[in-house]
């Protein structure tokens, strides 16, 4: 993974010191709370509904052994216990106090981390496929060029002060595990006559007005990648509107401009740039940054492992595992683990001190000390030998990090919703957790497949509900919590925003209503190898529909 | 400001509620105007003393955050529109028990 030189590290020390000085006055009453929000949020710090809540970046989702260590230790030290992994691939503590944080953040830069670029209105932390690096279905490894666009966009003066928020993601897979076409910018690796290079996506997002990106060009070279960014974000910058928060995301730039005047417009800007100030990104640089993300050293071995196999015989909730937390590897003889933050009856991507402990160690003796966070708010181990896998598992299994559900019904995204969150009208966790009740049983979990279930507590879609294969969507109606039911969302290659089933439930009826959905899917399917999305987009609404409100 | 809530009618009884700037805790003013993060030491005011309390509330900058009114009945309890939210500041997430006020 990529290594600080002397650069980032005093970038990184500095930024603490800066921030300690700006808490200090906040303290004394010399910065009012406006004067002070925008500095901490620079810094990843919200007041959330109890206390602060402080994000940190895990660019592209990576971790070390080490990393995850320092953030067991600040869970343990500074705030309860635990922290949260979100979708997008960071993690949050949510009970930190002001005073503190700057000795956190001092913790952090030793091991290499910060809280930039985690808030306000800049390009955020980059993400990607957690699986990257590993996985068979991709063109290369996307991580070196997401670092570059890290380094490319972090304190990049011109865009320190965007209309919104910004997001970029990278993928290099067949498979999007990404959900690129739901970012601001979405990029797909491709090979063309022998050449990298990059499809991109423009204009994606969720939130109140959920948007699929428009495709704005095929292939742009990786020479020309950076570039290319910086005259999409020139576009953005120049024309996204100001005056209007729920318009200024660039989702709405491009569907008032109109996907060929805004092509028209990058094009433009891209042709001015290269022919003034083109970024010449030197090929040792490149070079440099991809030496970082050189695939780990693996043995030799046979694709069959004895070991593996023998275990699976002898231990039934293992091989119930390895059918749902494994995925096939690009080397013989390993795969990739997910490790569930989804076990029932736990806020989904929590994490206690103790289990990021027990993570780093598994992750150092069988993982060649690579963790990944994945949007679905899981820790993936990319490269685990099939011979190491049941040892792997018993440890997981102890510390309550073994659920058998990766992709399945109660692996489900939510965000914090009111139990937490300052904008949130409704409660996502408890919701959630009764759907995980419901459909408790991971035999009938495995048998009706995969199942995406994504929860917001409010129409920002941090739940990311609008591309759930079943979004639901907290709503508060005088006081009284309801929830909206979307179906036939996707976040993958075929990115789909899902459509309103009809009027919200109460709470405690929609458990009741999925199962009747989920029944339904289970009537309706050619064979168990059609997914329930895959029913839903040949059968079409109707059906559901008149299942999740037969009892209404 | 951080918070944007609903406007309350003059004649509502109003308890000031922000959080500690040092610490994030949740705190609401007392009826002697100190600051206290133990949900039975609400203070309720009404009428203009409960803008003035406010007021006062909005010139402690170094000690609380971003104070706003909550609405209460008149013997402190959590009421009106923004209950479960406001009550959910009160006890703790319900989703945690460990993390409710008063657990141990």
């Amino acid at each position: 993974m990529y290594r600080y030189d002397e650069f980032d590290t005093q970038i990184v020390k500095e930024r603490v010191e800066q921030f300690r000085g700006q808490v200090a006055r906040r303290l004394s009453g010399e910065l009012k709370e406006d004067e002070f929000k925008p500095l901490r949020l620079q810094n990843g710090v919200y007041l959330q509904l109890h206390a602060y809540m402080l994000r940190i970046a895990i660019p592209y989702g990576q971790l070390s052994p080490r990393q995850m260590r320092k953030l067991a230790h600040i869970a343990r030290t500074y705030d309860r216990g635990y922290g949260h992994f979100t979708t997008r691939q960071n993690i949050q503590f949510n009970w930190v106090a002001l005073k503190d944080i700057p000795d956190v953040l001092a913790e952090l830069a030793e091991v290499e981390m910060h809280a930039i670029q985690t808030s306000g209105n800049c390009i955020r932390n980059v993400t990607s496929d957690h699986y990257a690096g590993a996985t068979k279905d991709e063109v290369m490894d996307p991580r070196p060029w997401c670092e570059i666009i890290r380094q490319w966009s972090t304190f990049h003066p011109e865009f320190a002060f965007l209309p919104r928020k910004f997001k970029i993601a990278v993928t290099a897979a067949e498979h999007d595990r990404a959900a690129i076409k739901v970012h601001d910018i979405g990029l797909n690796m491709r090979r063309k006559d022998g050449e990298v290079g990059f499809e991109v996506h423009v204009g994606g997002g969720q939130g109140r007005t959920p948007h699929i990106a428009a495709k704005v060009s095929d292939f742009v070279p990786e020479s020309e990648l950076l570039d290319y960014l910086e005259a999409i974000m020139r576009v953005y910058n120049r024309f996204g509107r100001r005056d209007n928060k729920y318009k200024a995301r660039i989702k709405i730039l491009v569907s008032e401009t109109g996907e060929d005047e805004f092509r028209k417009l990058v094009e433009e800007e891209f042709a001015a740039q290269r022919d003034a100030e083109k970024i010449a990104l030197p090929q040792e640089e490149i070079d440099r940054i991809h030496a970082y993300f050189e695939p780990p050293k693996l043995a030799g071995k046979d694709a069959v492992s004895e070991a593996f196999d023998k275990a699976k015989t002898a231990d039934a909730a293992f091989a119930r595992w390895t059918r749902a937390n494994l995925h096939d590897h690009k080397v013989e003889g390993y795969t990739t683990v997910t490790v569930s933050l989804k076990p029932l009856g736990v806020a989904a991507g929590d994490a206690t001190d103790a289990q990021m402990d027990v993570m780093a160690d598994v992750a150092e003796a069988y993982g060649h000390g690579d963790l990944r966070v994945s949007h679905a708010q899981n820790i993936v181990l990319p490269h685990v030998a099939l011979d190491d896998v049941y040892e792997l598992y018993r440890k997981l299994d102890a510390a309550g990090l073994a659920t058998p559900n990766e992709g399945l019904i109660s692996d489900m995204i939510v965000c914090p919703g009111l139990d937490y969150c300052n904008l949130a009208n409704a409660r996502s966790i408890p919701v959630g957790m009764a759907i995980q009740e419901a459909f408790s049983d991971p035999d009938d979990q495995a048998d009706i497949g995969k199942f995406h279930i994504n929860i917001s507590g409010c129409i920002n879609a941090c739940g990311h509900h609008h591309v759930g294969h079943v979004g639901i969507l907290g709503v508060d109606r005088k006081g009284e919590e309801y929830y909206q039911i979307t179906l036939g969302g996707r976040a993958d290659e075929k990115a789909t925003i899902g459509q309103m089933a009809g009027p919200g439930l109460k709470a405690d009826d929609v458990p009741v209503a999925l199962k009747r959905l989920v029944d339904r899917y289970r009537e309706l399917r050619t064979s168990k190898d059609e997914t329930f999305i895959e029913t839903f987009e040949r059968e079409g609404m109707e059906p559901f529909k008149d299942a999740i409100y037969a009892g209404a | 400001m951080t918070s944007v809530r609903p406007k309350l009618k003059p004649d509502q009884p109003k308890a000031v509620t922000a959080w500690d700037t040092a610490t994030g805790k949740v705190v609401w003013m007392a009826d002697d105007g100190s600051w206290s993060d133990d949900p039975a030491r609400i203070g309720v005011f009404i009428g203009e003393e409960a803008d003035t309390r406010l007021e006062q509330a909005s010139r402690q900058e170094g000690t609380v955050t971003d104070p706003y009114f909550m609405q209460v009945t008149e013997t402190g309890d959590v009421d009106g529109r923004e209950t479960l939210r406001e009550s959910i500041r009160v006890n703790g997430p319900t989703v945690h028990p460990q993390f409710q006020r008063g657990a141990k």
